[in-house]
């Protein structure tokens, strides 16, 4: 009896596991078959795929998409990290009048779509373009300076906060710690594991974003790779393989950051757990 | 401590302006950085330059790049070439537009006709008047039609979607037809026909896609009738006999098994790629996907589009199809002068973009020549290009309006209800009156 149910339990995830793989495994193979076979839905690995891979590197400027991408990636997630672990510990541990209004303020502005304040957000970069052209419209930095902090990381920050405990921070400060080493030195090494699930989300989001980097990085050496990808599809007679490549390339780094701070996520844990 | 923390955020800043700062150094326009943002630039050996953008580079791309190499103007100048996905030029114009903001904006863009108006009525004073550079009677007239607004060309038309049947022709002599039998038929003999060879050979005659209404539009303008009266504001959908007709037969088609559906682009492409069905009505830009499934070769052949049988239709029509417009700022004489110059007036440049590409223009006297009448092996010598030239002289103009595709997606909501079993006059009345409300 318990077999048996060990045995349905196993099939299920099995079937789980395959369905969720499934779309990874057509990507790559799709990666080695030529464009028609690819649309006729191929399924098996083909021979294609340096023709593919020599071609998307002959058309295309991967390695600039890639730098661009990374870079706006990187900045943005250390960006985020910092200032709204920040933003969430003070909302946490300080007392002040208007905090919950303010914070409730904040909350609210996650119910506002993007694709609104987009118009808004591109005049204003407009201007700045006007006197501060280094960080205005079809710069990397306008690419990424909207979304380095986001009502979301703050909530969960603050969230994560409520689980540290008020009497480090006290026995910092009789210690004779200045209230930022308090933040610095007990804080940030005690939530590791909080810093790495929101350097995956905020990883993930930036490198996936798409509609305001569309918006506000025109000239090709701008471009990252969801614009890049999106090119790539806009022919008449799109190249499936090469498009398959093109994705295939663009999801290895969140894959490997995934993974990556997967093992930063376990440390942090027992880091938290000896303190 | 405060001393680390100070020093973090001025590394943070330091980093944010190297960011942005490295990014202006290597602009590639060279003196754009003007006071009004504008893209047109002069590099420093006195050239010029205008930028332009468009999709697909087998297509648009090369011809601008061609372009380039005709254009034998006064001015030393070059056009720089972004290359975009059509929804993504779109979505940048409106941004700009909208926001009144003409930096980052280029010079000279592609906009496909359906949605020119919209673009043209929304924002009036955004592009550049045409008429002094170019001839509209050098044009074929419907794409004038989709190019003009309030009595000025802003488009220089570009591609033509004029429209053809591809056939599979060893499907059709299995079922005992030949291409003659296909030529000049109506949609109802297209039907029949359709059955036939189903039974014959047991492949669909059409595929479809519920969601994209080409094909509709297609049949809709071979009557010379559009989703709207002829000031492309006021929904004609209800008592409009052609799109009566559309979705009768379009029921017809869907009731006699005679299509296989297909979901988006790769699975339409698959459907004729893998041999599944007889025939493709669409648009000529069809013709590399076609032959990219090179095993084929020799079984295909292009026939005029079936005709729908109410007053003024005829055997040929358009799908897709888009011109280039100069935005109103910088540089616009610079870049109408480009445009002009080639895509306007230079025959010879339309010859090389059949020859290399394979792009039919509009431009009238460019339609002629050795280029037209070659053979094409792949349609069993058939010289595909010169009949893709005659029957887009015949291509009936029509109004777009500027709401083509909020119609449409009223529309296939409307035909998923009729296909259901609603009455044919019930859903198009309730069509009209939703398109009222919505595009009031």
């Amino acid at each position: 009896m318990k077999k048996l149910k060990k045995t349905l339990i196993y099939l299920f995830l099995s079937i789980a596991t395959i369905i969720s793989i499934y779309p990874f495994f057509w990507m790559i193979v799709s990666m080695t078959n030529k464009s028609v076979d690819v649309t006729q839905g191929r399924q098996l690995p083909g021979t294609y795929l340096f023709e593919n891979l020599r071609k998307l590197f002959d058309q295309v400027d991967m390695v600039t998409a890639l730098t661009n991408s990374a870079i706006i990636a990187i900045l943005s997630t250390v960006f985020t990290l910092f200032i709204a672990s920040l933003a969430g510990y003070g909302f946490q541990m300080y007392r002040s009048k208007g905090k919950d209004i303010v914070f409730n303020i904040l909350l609210l502005s996650m119910m506002i779509p993007f694709a609104s304040i987009m118009i808004p957000l591109y005049r204003l970069f407009g201007r700045i373009s006007q006197t501060a052209p280094i960080i205005g419209i079809d710069t990397l930095a306008a690419a990424f300076l909207p979304t380095i902090t986001t009502a979301f990381f703050i909530f969960f920050f603050r969230q994560n906060t409520k689980m540290f405990p008020k009497d480090l921070i006290e026995a910092g400060r009789i210690d004779g710690l200045s209230e930022i080493g308090i933040f610095f030195r007990i804080f940030v090494p005690t939530m590791k594991t909080t810093y790495a699930a929101a350097a995956i989300i905020a990883f993930m989001n930036s490198w996936n974003n798409f509609l305001w980097p569309l918006v506000v990085l025109q000239s090709p050496s701008k471009q990252t790779i969801p614009l890049l990808i999106s090119n790539l599809g806009s022919s008449y007679s799109p190249d499936y393989g090469m498009i398959m490549s093109a994705i295939t390339i663009a999801t290895l780094p969140t894959a490997l950051v995934f993974f990556f701070m997967q093992k930063h996520f376990v440390a942090g844990m027992m880091g938290s757990v000896k303190g | 401590m405060k001393k680390i923390f100070t020093l973090l955020l001025i590394l943070m800043l330091g980093v944010l302006a190297a960011c942005g700062g490295d990014d202006t150094s290597n602009d590639d326009t060279g003196g754009s950085d003007s006071d009004n943002g504008t893209d047109s630039g002069e590099t420093s050996d006195g050239v010029q330059s205008v930028t332009a953008w468009a999709w697909d580079p087998n297509f648009n791309i090369r011809a601008l790049e061609l372009a380039n190499q005709a254009y034998d103007g006064d001015s030393e100048m070059y056009v720089e070439i972004i290359e975009n996905a059509q929804d993504d030029i779109i979505q940048r114009l409106n941004a700009g537009l909208s926001s009144g903001t003409t930096q980052g904006m280029p010079n000279i863009v592609l906009i496909e006709d359906y949605r020119a108006q919209s673009f043209l009525q929304s924002y009036p004073d955004a592009f550049y008047p045409l008429t002094d550079y170019i001839n509209p009677d050098d044009f074929a007239q419907y794409k004038v039609e989709a190019t003009s607004f309030d009595g000025d060309i802003y488009g220089l038309p570009f591609d033509t979607g004029v429209s053809g049947l591809y056939v599979r022709t060893d499907y059709l002599e299995e079922a005992g037809y030949t291409v003659e039998d296909l030529s000049d038929i109506t949609w109802k003999e297209y039907i029949e026909i359709g059955k036939e060879v189903k039974a014959a050979t047991g492949k669909d005659m059409i595929t479809l896609d519920p969601n994209d209404f080409g094909m509709v539009r297609m049949m809709l303008q071979s009557a010379g009738e559009w989703y709207f009266e002829e000031d492309g504001n006021t929904p004609a959908l209800a008592d409009n006999p052609a799109l009566e007709e559309i979705f009768v037969l379009y029921k017809e088609m869907m009731d006699a098994d005679i299509v296989k559906l297909n979901s988006d682009w790769s699975q339409f492409v698959s459907a004729f790629n893998s041999g599944d069905v007889a025939t493709v009505p669409t648009g000529n830009w069809i013709t590399p996907s076609v032959k990219a499934e090179a095993s084929q070769s020799g079984n295909w052949a292009v026939l005029p589009l079936p005709r729908l049988e109410v007053d003024g239709a005829v055997n040929t029509s358009n799908l897709g199809g888009s011109s280039w417009y100069v935005l109103n700022q910088d540089g616009k004489e610079l870049a109408a002068e480009f445009l002009a110059n080639t895509f306007g007036s230079n025959e010879q440049f339309y010859t090389d973009l059949v020859t290399e590409i394979g792009a039919l223009g509009t431009y009238i006297p460019g339609t002629q020549g050795e280029a037209f009448e070659q053979e094409d092996p792949f349609f069993g010598g058939q010289a595909i290009i010169q009949d893709f030239a005659t029957w887009s002289e015949q291509i009936p103009p029509v109004n777009y309006g500027m709401h083509t595709y909020a119609v449409d997606d009223i529309l296939k909501v409307e035909m998923q209800n009729y296909l259901n079993g609603a009455d044919v006059g019930d859903v198009l009345d309730n069509a009209q009156s939703q398109a009222e409300t919505q595009l009031r």
